[in-house]
């Protein structure tokens, strides 16, 4: 910030460290904060759409992830700018209440910017932007309600939900095998679905990746799977009808968590304590093997010699089972968590139709499958590909399918997808812009064409011509009075979206248009910015 | 030679910057003016918003105590500004920018007096006469709501909220958010009205009007152990026991230390350890609770251990959550388990385990001693989100306000207009220099309705002449004339408008406006001691000396 001086020449310092800070104001403000929030929106409009492009990431460490996921993608970036930061909320808050749609509504905002700095060229005031763009928001919402329409899921074998899941799955690098992913994702929450409280815990879905094999062998497992192997490599590799003890205690002699030395004056004493340890590690063993059990699953270590006690005593091990794995196998056998031995009884074992060791290709990895659970309430995805890269993305584009098909038995609206919807709101806005006869008419008619800029993107990514193709739908859509005309990104002959299957979930779209919206009218209503100089 | 010299006297260290006389006040007088420019625009239902970024953080505020203190202003005159607008914040939560505004114009009036060559003590004596005027009249103008009915009392309480939220993010869901903060206002004893026991969370994702008021408490789920999820996750009518205690396997004393002798004894140690922990647990089960909440760690033993005996657990709670919790369910907080009674355990309508966006959230509903309530604040980004709280913070602050003093002005700068027509006519009553003092002041209480005309793109000018010829007319019908920033004429009724502000925001803008004007009046010297001034160039570039606002409550 420059510095002012008063009568007698010297500098007033108001501010701490005055000289190093930067102040924009008024019109520059609006237009740096609207730059950098579209230079944002600019580098993911590329990934919209089934034909969008990946964005390869790189860390500061070297790790590379290539990605089609809009909130990824912001969040690697590692933005520094504070407007443009707000677009990565912006994106991950779509992340986190929908799970889907998170590059769309980054590219909604942009656009919506991209209409509020012609306006302010015009020298309309940011505040009545921001009001037109309220106006028209609630209109597009209200619309969206009325296009919206019921689908049963339980229908033809839940054949929307599948193709629902293909919607989300299209643009991502799995798109190829997007049926057999679909499926998977529908069956998986379809699993753990209440479907009489039309609530889904995503938690109990397990995503588990594993490099090797191709896409294809992406497989869903009823049950859970553990990245562990039996503790022994000759104990048994299978084990049918299993009784799990699932313990929190290591297979080590107990220790006091006081303080404590062990005094030990003569041989005989020491020969005691030897005695008395090994003691231990028979009457462990002694005990798991008591109640029944024929399988122990352990959250810490083995000792060595406990570990060759059990298999002498042919029981199957593991160790080092993580916390929420532990948990999970909980939930799925109804075994309860034992925290020490001496509590080990019949009751609290797990039961499992079978649990067994599986083997990757040539590789020596092992995992462990846990299946026929006593109340399976718990299923786990595994997914392969040809490399960490390929099953990261596809981790991410099945969470996106997951979360669309919660959506949807939450609540069954659908809207089409295709850039039709957007394109059916923005018709109706601009009728409605026409009735406003204050200056809010010019802003409300500009989110017309942000919306607009929705499949305008999505023609321009497919390599059509967007402003044909656009106004063809367009008139289309008028002429036909039918708002499911989008575009046709995959060139099947047809731009009627019911037609081609596209479906979106009602409530993705309608938060997509409240949240770019909500963005926007924050940084039209930021006219002062104070930042150190230095970036 | 040398002792032919006169010795130098040194009264003050070298480096020391002192100034004084008529200069220093004007210069003082400036440095405010520049400060105060920083939030003029905020000013209004068109005010707009400021983005500071400090460090890392970044803040998005139209607050004018939270934008002056993320400015870290250091003029010593200045910072009188910045202590004006926090003390507003503290004793009423809103109109900190207009006594801010206020302030500065004050001075920036005064000015001309002192460069004139009138004593700066005559200036003061003028204003505070001035403001004594002005007190009485505002008591006399403003609105007792205290007779009412209750639903027109409840209607006067949500104008208000409303008012204070005209100038935020919140604008144009201020129906749904004034609903919000005077249900949970009228939640509070009405004796204290204490603000903390109003809690505010916010989860990223959903729309704005997503957010919900608990009518008991709400807090994030804590930290929690392998066994947590097979903990039940919904009660009615519960036992809830509130702890201050850590439910895990440890040593008893930091520093003991245990001797074993005989290797039989270690089982013995190992057996009391545990017998420890489980002679708690079990005195809170036997006890009947059915709800454990803990301000430190509940461990993994004990989880299960609830978990087989369906209870739920929480540990690691916060302090003010589970102060909450005690004052709304009526429980007591223990800090040990001897001798637990059930009678010190809380009890609420329902308990609930819920996911609000991509957090799960403990609810206690229908609490019996609901003296409490909970805000759960949606949106879209973080900065969204604090903004959004802290508007609601003043709204709540206002509600409260207008629940003890029940009484109102009209808003939109017309209290500030009849008052400064009131000054101006008893100014020409006066003989000396107190009349040009008065009618200055009448003059700087102008700043507000200009402002707020000027903020919001209208023609200042044309629009103060209309309104002071409103109220030159006088009599009731002038009398609540403001700006009205939607309509063509761009005046309006405020009071017919329901811009209502309760009359003790103004009362309190007014005194520590004039307080501060005075103070700064009547400094005519500043030492600056040359250390102090080394100490902040060496503090480490991006570390603010003062906590940052954020944490305001």
């Amino acid at each position: 910030m420059s510095l002012a001086f008063d009568d007698y020449g010297r500098p007033y310092i108001i501010l701490r460290e005055q000289g190093s800070k930067k102040r924009m104001k008024g019109l520059e403000a609006y237009k740096s904060n609207i730059l950098a929030a579209k230079a944002i929106a600019n580098t993911l409009s590329s990934s919209l759409g089934p034909k969008g492009m990946d964005k390869m990431l790189v860390s500061a460490d070297g790790d590379v992830s290539v990605t089609n996921d809009g909130a990824t993608i912001v969040e690697k970036m590692e933005i520094q700018h504070p407007t443009a930061k707000l677009l990565v909320e912006l994106s991950q808050s779509q992340d986190a209440e929908i799970g889907d749609g998170t590059t769309g509504v980054v590219v909604l905002a942009g656009k919506l910017l991209e209409q509020a700095l012609t306006l302010l060229d015009k020298g309309i005031h940011p505040l009545k932007i921001s009001d037109g763009f309220d106006r028209a928001c609630d209109v597009a919402i209200k619309h969206l309600d009325q296009i919206a329409e019921e689908i049963d899921i339980q229908q033809n074998d839940h054949e929307a939900l599948i193709q629902a899941a293909c919607t989300a799955l299209g643009s991502k690098v799995v798109s190829k095998r997007k049926r057999e992913l679909g499926k998977i994702a529908v069956t998986a929450v379809l699993d753990v679905a209440d479907l009489t409280r039309k609530d889904v815990n995503l938690d109990l879905i397990k995503i588990q990746t594993k490099t090797g094999g191709s896409v294809e062998d992406t497989r869903l497992i009823s049950g859970i799977l553990i990245d562990k192997d039996m503790s022994h490599p000759q104990m048994k590799k299978e084990v049918t009808d299993a009784k799990i003890c699932l313990l929190t205690c290591p297979f080590e002699p107990p220790k006091p968590k006081t303080k404590h030395n062990i005094n030990i004056s003569n041989a005989e004493d020491y020969k005691k304590l030897y005695q008395q340890e090994q003691q231990y590690f028979v009457d462990m063993v002694k005990l798991v093997k008591n109640s029944g059990a024929n399988i122990a699953l352990c959250q810490w270590g083995f000792d060595d010699e406990a570990n060759h006690l059990l298999l002498q005593n042919e029981l199957p091990a593991v160790r080092w089972v993580s916390g929420t794995d532990v948990e999970l196998i909980a939930m799925a056998t109804g075994a309860r968590i034992i925290p020490r031995f001496q509590e080990i009884t019949p009751q609290k074992l797990g039961k499992a139709g079978s649990i067994r060791e599986v083997q990757f290709g040539t590789s020596n990895e092992r995992m462990l499958v846990i299946e026929n659970c006593q109340c399976t309430k718990a299923v786990t995805i595994l997914i392969r590909g040809g490399s960490q890269m390929i099953v990261d993305e596809a981790k991410r584009s099945i969470h996106d399918a997951i979360c669309v098909i919660r959506n949807l038995i939450k609540d069954n609206r659908i809207v089409y997808g295709g850039g039709s919807a957007e394109l059916a709101c923005a018709l109706q806005v601009l009728q409605y812009a026409d009735e406003v006869s204050s200056v809010e008419q010019y802003a409300v008619r500009s989110f017309a064409d942000a919306l607009e800029g929705i499949p305008n993107c999505l023609a321009d990514n497919c390599g059509l011509n967007p402003i044909t193709s656009v106004a063809q739908a367009k008139s289309r859509q008028l002429a036909e009075k039918n708002p499911r005309i989008g575009i046709d990104c995959m060139e099947l002959g047809t731009s009627d979206m019911k037609e081609q299957k596209i479906y979106e979930t009602l409530s993705s779209k309608k938060q997509q248009i409240q949240l770019a919206t909500q963005v926007v009218k924050m940084i039209l209503k930021i006219d002062d910015v104070i930042a150190p100089d230095d970036y | 030679m040398s002792q032919f010299l006169q010795p130098t006297i040194l009264l003050l260290r070298e480096g020391t910057d002192t100034s004084q006389g008529r200069a220093q006040i004007v210069s003082n007088i400036n440095a405010v003016q520049a400060v105060a420019d920083v939030v003029k625009s905020t000013l209004g239902p068109r005010g707009m918003d400021k983005m500071i970024q400090t460090g890392p953080k970044v803040t998005i505020s139209n607050d004018g105590a939270t934008i002056l203190n993320l400015l870290e202003v250091v003029h010593p005159a200045a910072r009188v500004l910045v202590d004006i607008a926090k003390s507003q914040d503290d004793e009423v939560g809103d109109g900190t920018t207009s006594t801010t505004l206020l302030a500065a114009e004050l001075l920036k009036e005064a000015k001309p007096f002192i460069e004139e060559g009138i004593h700066p003590q005559i200036v003061i004596q003028g204003y505070r006469k001035a403001l004594e005027l002005a007190l009485e009249k505002l008591e006399g103008f403003s609105i007792n709501i205290s007779r009412d009915s209750p639903e027109d009392k409840r209607n006067t309480l949500l104008k208000c909220a409303q008012t204070a939220l005209n100038s935020k993010l919140l604008a144009n869901t201020k129906q749904f958010f004034s609903e919000l903060v005077v249900s949970a206002v009228e939640k509070l004893d009405p004796n204290i009205l204490d603000r903390d026991l109003i809690g505010i969370k916010n989860v990223t994702g959903g729309s704005v009007t997503d957010s919900f008021l608990v009518d008991g408490v709400a807090f994030k789920k804590t930290f929690s152990y392998a066994g947590f999820e097979q903990q039940p996750k919904r009660f009615e009518n519960p036992k809830i026991c509130l702890l201050n205690l850590e439910l895990e396997l440890k040593s008893e004393k930091e520093n003991a230390e245990i001797r074993i002798e005989k290797p039989e004894e270690y089982q013995q140690i190992v057996d009391a350890e545990w017998a420890l922990i489980y002679e708690k647990l079990e005195t809170i089960v036997k006890a009947g609770a059915q709800i454990v909440l803990s301000k430190l760690p509940i461990g993994d033993l004990a989880t299960q251990y609830f978990a087989d005996r369906n209870i739920f657990c929480a540990g690691r709670v916060a302090q003010e959550d589970l102060l909450r919790v005690q004052k709304a369910t009526g429980g007591q907080v223990q800090t040990t388990v001897n001798g637990l009674n059930p009678e010190t355990f809380g009890t609420c309508g329902l308990f609930e385990e819920v996911q609000v966006g991509a957090e799960r959230y403990n609810l206690f509903k229908n609490c019996p001693q609901s003296r409490t309530a909970t805000i759960v604040l949606r949106g879209g980004a973080e900065q969204f989100i604090q903004e959004a709280e802290r508007s609601l913070n003043d709204a709540i602050m206002i509600v409260r306000r207008c629940f003890k003093a029940n009484k109102i002005v009209a808003g939109g700068g017309a209290i500030e207009l009849e008052l400064s027509r009131y000054l101006r006519h008893y100014a020409r009553s006066v003989t000396g220099k107190t009349q040009y003092i008065v009618n200055s002041y009448a003059k700087a209480l102008e700043v507000i309705p200009r402002t707020i005309a000027e903020n919001a793109g209208l023609n200042s000018i044309e629009i103060m002449n209309k309104l002071r010829q409103r109220h030159a007319q006088g009599g009731d019908e002038g009398r609540w004339y403001g700006v009205d920033i939607n309509g063509q004429s761009g005046v309006c009724d405020t009071h017919s408008s329901f811009v209502w502000e309760p009359s003790l925001v103004k009362r309190n803008a007014l005194c520590s406006a004039t307080e501060a004007a005075c103070a700064i009046l009547s400094i005519d010297e500043t030492v600056k001691n040359p250390k102090s001034d080394q100490d902040t160039k060496m503090k480490p570039k991006g570390q603010p000396g003062r906590p940052p606002m954020g944490m305001r409550r």
